[in-house]
């Protein structure tokens, strides 16, 4: 995880070398011992003496008092001017500063340019405005012993200096540590199929809760911003198979769309022809009837003639009725009782007639040829043997 | 300024480093300890400035603020002999320095490594009672309680280390389980996929079918009362023919016969062969009809 506060480690002010556990490096003020040391060293230098721990023995011989009276000025006004500089700092606008006076806590300071004392006041600047990100993501368990990647992300931010300077020494490692546990925590507790989908935004409420709890209970002095689960996937090796699902889902939606179209076609197509069907019978039956009042209309007014004078209507219908249909066909008279033989049998014109004429009449099989053919045979005999029955009746 | 002068500054600096040597601080993070000929003479310094024998008495001082402690990946075996790969951390703090001393002298990384060993038995024992379905969903949190309980047991009083939280991080299948897991998983979906299409080929066969059933009933029940119009219509008609043709049959079987031969007797194929006897030739012969 990479953090990014100037403030995270403790200025250690220790001039005595006291030891013992302290870490982090020194960004404090320079130390303050190692520069008298360095100052009277310095000073032994010039007044050429051995130099050494103890500046106050000074060299014997040599250097007037008047040089050396002028190099302790000097000191002096650079001692003063270092103590002055170190006094004051600024925090800036998004920082705010832990001070410790005597170690103790004092106060927290707001942004500006803040006095402090030197030796006294320990200052931890700590950005608190910037939002952290801790991320954990990885493979994991689901409760129903799958598993699955995830990746979540927490926005989090310092919420109180103090508590973050003075107590836990990492928060961000512990919040990274309580996010990764979080995390496995509840997604050991959800379905792979809960994780990989709807489940997802419960997740990270969840998620949040137990944060929160943990932040609660260590002190860390931060708050979550906002906990975000940027993906949930099954594993690269499964998923194929996953996809594979998505496709089954979309078969079967197809599969059943393409059901719906045909029942769409089949149904209303069906109810056309019932609709056809029935408006034929409805038009039959209006035909039937019409036609029964017609034929019959027709009927009942000739009746009404006919009864009136029934014997002449009789003939004219019976004589009318012949001429039509005696018109219209192709006749042969016979005539039994005349001494000479009068035939009428156009025979060949018949045939001719027959063949350039051939309705789909005659009954399948045999030509008309044929027909008219067997039928003069017929009727020439006929003829023959009433001809017999005439002569035998002459005779 | 006279060679006094040099004396008395000197005297005075020597003045200011004793007293300087022989006062201390302990921040607000720490708690300290004094050490006299490495014998403890004071404990529990809270933070504050406080003062000592110069050169005589040393000072350790202990962070007690919160540590988190990252523990490797371990692996351990369920009640049903699964291995897993455990991943965990630990968040502590010194509850009492001067304990705390005396069980590491003061070395951080001491400490950790006797808790890390603790840990590391606990979970070992955890997990040894629990299935894989326990520790993976339902009782993280039991575990880490009590894991927790059992060590700070020992170590608040041995050590004055008290252990906050233990906390598993992940926990995972080794290499070969997780290719079993795959497997399961990729089946799973496969059957899952399967019921997908058999229930859409289910639901989309259930649709046709009612369909058919659909169109086949329609066109029944069209069928019915096409014909029962039909029926009635050929009822109706017939009873306009009787009520008309019943008022004189003679007439009407004479009137429709002469139809019927109209109509039978059309064409040209139709042949009659007609005795010139018949009624209708009567003339033919003879004006006078026959006698």
């Amino acid at each position: 995880m990479a953090w990014n506060e100037p403030g995270g480690n403790r200025n250690d002010n220790d001039p005595w070398g006291t030891g013992g556990g302290r870490r982090g490096n020194d960004q404090g003020p320079p130390d303050l011992d190692e520069a008298l040391k360095k100052g009277l060293d310095k000073l032994n230098k010039m007044l050429g003496g051995k130099g050494g721990k103890s500046g106050g023995s000074g060299g014997s011989s040599g250097g007037s008092a008047g040089s050396f009276g002028a190099v302790l000025a000097i000191a002096a006004i650079l001692v003063v001017g270092y103590v002055i500089f170190q006094s004051f700092y600024t925090v800036n606008e998004q920082e705010r500063a832990v001070v410790l006076r005597f170690g103790e806590y004092n106060r927290t300071e707001s942004p500006g340019l803040r006095f402090k004392v030197p030796l006294i006041d320990d200052v931890t600047k700590v950005r608190v405005t910037s939002v952290r990100t801790a991320e954990s993501s990885g493979q994991m368990l689901t409760q129903d012993e799958n598993l699955v990647t995830v990746d979540l992300q927490v926005q989090y931010r310092v919420s109180d200096a103090q508590a973050y300077v003075l107590n836990v020494r990492d928060s961000n490692q512990a919040l990274a540590f309580a996010t990764d546990s979080a995390l496995r925590h509840e997604v050991g507790s959800s379905s792979l199929d809960d994780v990989l989908t709807e489940g997802r935004a419960e997740l990270a409420v969840r998620v949040e809760q137990r944060l929160q709890s943990f932040l609660v209970e260590y002190g860390t002095g931060l708050e979550i911003v906002r906990v975000n689960v940027e993906s949930t996937q099954p594993p690269p090796a499964v998923q194929d198979a996953f996809r594979e699902v998505q496709r089954a889902r979309e078969d079967e939606q197809q599969v059943k769309e393409e059901a719906e179209t045909y029942r769409n076609k089949v149904v209303p197509e069906a109810r056309g022809q019932a609709q056809r069907m029935i408006e034929e019978a409805s038009a039959y039956k209006q035909e039937v009837i019409e036609r029964a009042r017609g034929e019959t209309s027709r009927f009942l007014q000739l009746l009404a003639v006919y009864q009136n004078a029934p014997t002449v209507t009789r003939e004219r219908m019976y004589l009318q009725t012949l001429e039509t249909v005696l018109s219209s066909s192709t006749k042969i008279l016979v005539d039994t009782e005349s001494s000479g033989n009068m035939m009428y049998l156009p025979l060949d014109r018949l045939t001719q007639g027959s063949v350039s004429r051939s309705s789909g009449q005659s009954s399948g099989g045999g030509n008309d040829q044929t027909d008219v053919q067997a039928l003069t045979d017929r009727v020439i005999q006929e003829l023959r043997s009433r001809q017999d029955t005439n002569v035998r009746r002459s005779r | 300024m006279g060679p006094k002068g040099v004396v008395g500054l000197a005297g005075a600096l020597i003045v200011v480093l004793l007293v300087l040597s022989s006062v201390y601080i302990i921040p607000e993070t720490h708690r300290g300890v004094m050490l006299r000929f490495g014998e403890l003479v004071e404990t529990d310094i809270q933070a504050g400035i406080h003062f000592k024998v110069p050169v005589i008495d040393q000072v350790r001082e202990f962070d007690i603020r919160v540590l988190t402690m990252d523990l490797p990946s371990r692996q351990y075996l369920t009640v049903e002999k699964k291995p897993l790969d455990v991943d965990s951390y630990i968040a502590w703090k010194i509850l009492n320095v001067d304990q705390f001393y005396r069980a590491t002298g003061g070395d951080e990384f001491r400490a950790q490594s006797l808790l890390l060993s603790r840990v590391d038995n606990g979970l070992r024992d955890e997990f040894g009672i629990r299935t894989m379905h326990e520790v993976v969903s339902g009782q993280r949190d039991e575990l880490m309680h009590t894991l927790r309980d059992r060590v700070n047991e020992t170590s608040v009083k041995e050590f004055g280390i008290e252990v906050l939280d233990v906390r598993v991080k992940a926990i995972e299948f080794p290499g070969q389980v997780s290719e079993n897991v795959y497997r399961r998983m990729a089946t799973e979906r496969e059957k899952l996929a399967q019921e997908f299409r058999s229930r859409g080929k289910e639901l989309a066969e259930g649709i046709r079918a009612d369909a058919d059933r659909q169109r086949t009933v329609i066109l029944a029940e069209a069928f019915a009362e096409s014909e029962e119009t039909r029926g009635e219509g050929d009822g109706q008609a017939a009873e306009i023919y009787a009520n008309a043709y019943g008022s004189n049959a003679e007439f009407y079987s004479f009137y429709r016969s002469l139809e019927a031969y109209r109509n039978t007797f059309s064409s040209k194929d139709d042949i009659m062969v007609i005795d010139s006897e018949s009624d209708f030739m009567k003339f033919l012969k003879d004006p006078q009809g026959p006698r």
